[in-house]
């Protein structure tokens, strides 16, 4: 009987450890309506703190992977193994065009971050501070992984992978470029995690393999 | 009493004289050797430098390297191509030429911007004839220092191979006779001093993603840059070719 247990626990291990995972992305979560903190005054390129207050909306839980995107633009190209991904090297224009396909749309920045930070203006979606010192292995690349691997990047609405995953697109825009939200910065092959304020901005046109996106309604 | 007078005012007036032939003097002997040396300069190597005036646009390289003689040197295309051949410098006068100003940023941290002129690989490539199996180009270079980047990747806009740099030659510290330029790329995905260039049917690490932690692709990603000519003051880039300084 021992040896029966043991066999059924050690196929289950297995199976488990090598099961790759359903694709989540397009699940979504309603964020209520009502007022956050938006911005920093500590940091020179986030808008200036301030409170805002938003009807409510819906945002996916993931950001929308490989595999997904490519149900509805069959060209994308992407390695078997990424499937699960976040998908990246699309443009603004790309990334809107899926969402619309999708009867959704891409998130504006301030309802981007009110996902990530909640209404208690945290620095980080899972709280103050540092998930680690480092955030990534050096390395001078990003290393992609599947969607909502990094059980910790959750925000206070169960939002995943806000801060240490891909740069995101939103539709807000400043001096003539997009603004992205919530990637990892790099300094010199140390990473960062990105904070709930924190803007990358970026033209429209690019096609860049640290930006992806997720829809909201 | 008069005498020691108009002694005193001619001597005054002679050192004067003198003392201002002598400042002047210093001054332009100043401004013409002032150039400080770097380890490589009267010898017929070049390597991996920041002194004299590589202060503003640091040089590396892979190992030292004997200078090319651009009477001898020839360009190979080699691998998956219709028409492998070789050029010499004088070919490339023949090619559409392109001069853009672009920002070389190293993964070191460090970047400098500088005026290159050259012309696209598709120019190249309208003589060789790529197979359609060919998915990249692998650089060969004279330090030994091997690269590889995708077709795609190399034949973006403001990709170039380029020959000149600030409207002069190519010098040997950066990458006489031909150098690639891709500025949305750090710096090891810009090989220089390039001696074949092989295509490829898959991709192939470069010799520093083969050994270090430096990623396949080099995308320049968002974090911070240190320029060398704004005295390294920190700044925040948003990744791909910086644009902004």
């Amino acid at each position: 009987m021992n040896n029966v247990v043991k066999t059924f626990f050690t196929w289950a291990s297995i199976t488990l450890a090598f099961y790759p995972g359903p694709v989540f992305s397009s699940k979504m979560v309603e964020i209520p309506a009502g007022p956050f903190v938006m911005g920093n005054d500590s940091d020179r390129y986030a808008p200036p703190q301030h409170s805002m207050y938003l009807e409510n909306y819906w945002i996916d839980i993931y950001e929308v992977t490989n595999e997904e995107f490519a149900i509805q633009f069959p060209e994308h190209p992407f390695w078997k193994g990424a499937a699960p991904h976040p998908v990246t090297d699309i443009s603004w224009q790309e990334a809107q065009s899926y969402c619309l396909k999708m009867s959704k749309r891409l998130p504006t920045e301030a309802e981007w971050e009110k996902a990530a930070r909640g209404e208690d203006a945290r620095l980080y979606p899972w709280g103050n501070k540092p998930l680690r010192k480092k955030a990534h292995p050096f390395h001078s690349g990003l290393i992609k992984r599947r969607i909502g691997l990094n059980k910790k990047d959750v925000s206070p609405y169960n939002v995943r992978d806000m801060a240490s995953s891909v740069w995101e697109w939103t539709t807000s825009e400043v001096e003539g470029k997009k603004i992205t939200r919530g990637g990892l910065w790099n300094f010199h092959l140390e990473y960062e995690f990105s904070k709930t304020f924190d803007r990358n901005l970026v033209a429209s046109s690019n096609r860049l393999p640290f930006i992806g996106f997720r829809c909201a309604r | 009493m008069r005498t020691l007078e108009k002694f005193t005012r001619r001597l005054f007036l002679q050192r004067g004289f003198w003392a201002t032939t002598l400042i002047f003097w210093s001054w332009f002997r100043g401004s013409t050797h002032a150039k400080e040396l770097h380890t490589y300069e009267g010898t017929d190597f070049i390597g991996k430098t920041r002194e004299g005036e590589y202060k503003n646009f640091y040089i590396n390289f892979w190992k030292p390297m004997r200078r090319i003689n651009g009477k001898t040197w020839q360009l190979k295309i080699t691998g998956l191509c219709d028409a492998p051949q070789s050029f010499t410098l004088e070919h490339f006068k023949s090619f559409t030429s392109t001069t853009q100003s672009s920002r070389m940023k190293c993964v070191e941290c460090w970047s400098a911007r500088a005026q290159w002129s050259g012309f696209s690989i598709h120019e190249l490539e309208q003589i060789v004839r790529p197979q359609p199996n060919a998915k990249g180009i692998l650089f060969h270079c004279a330090d030994e220092y091997k690269e590889y980047l995708s077709r795609t990747a190399l034949n973006q806009d403001r990709v170039i191979l380029a020959h000149s740099m600030n409207g002069k030659p190519l010098t040997d510290a950066h990458g006489f006779p031909l150098r690639l330029i891709a500025p949305s790329k750090y710096g090891y995905k810009n090989p220089k001093a390039i001696l074949e260039m092989e295509y490829v049917s898959e991709h192939q690490a470069g010799t520093w993603s083969k050994i270090g932690p430096y990623s396949p692709d080099g995308t320049i990603l968002p974090g911070t840059d240190h320029p060398l000519e704004f005295g390294k003051e920190p700044r925040r880039i948003s990744g791909g070719e910086i644009t902004d300084y």
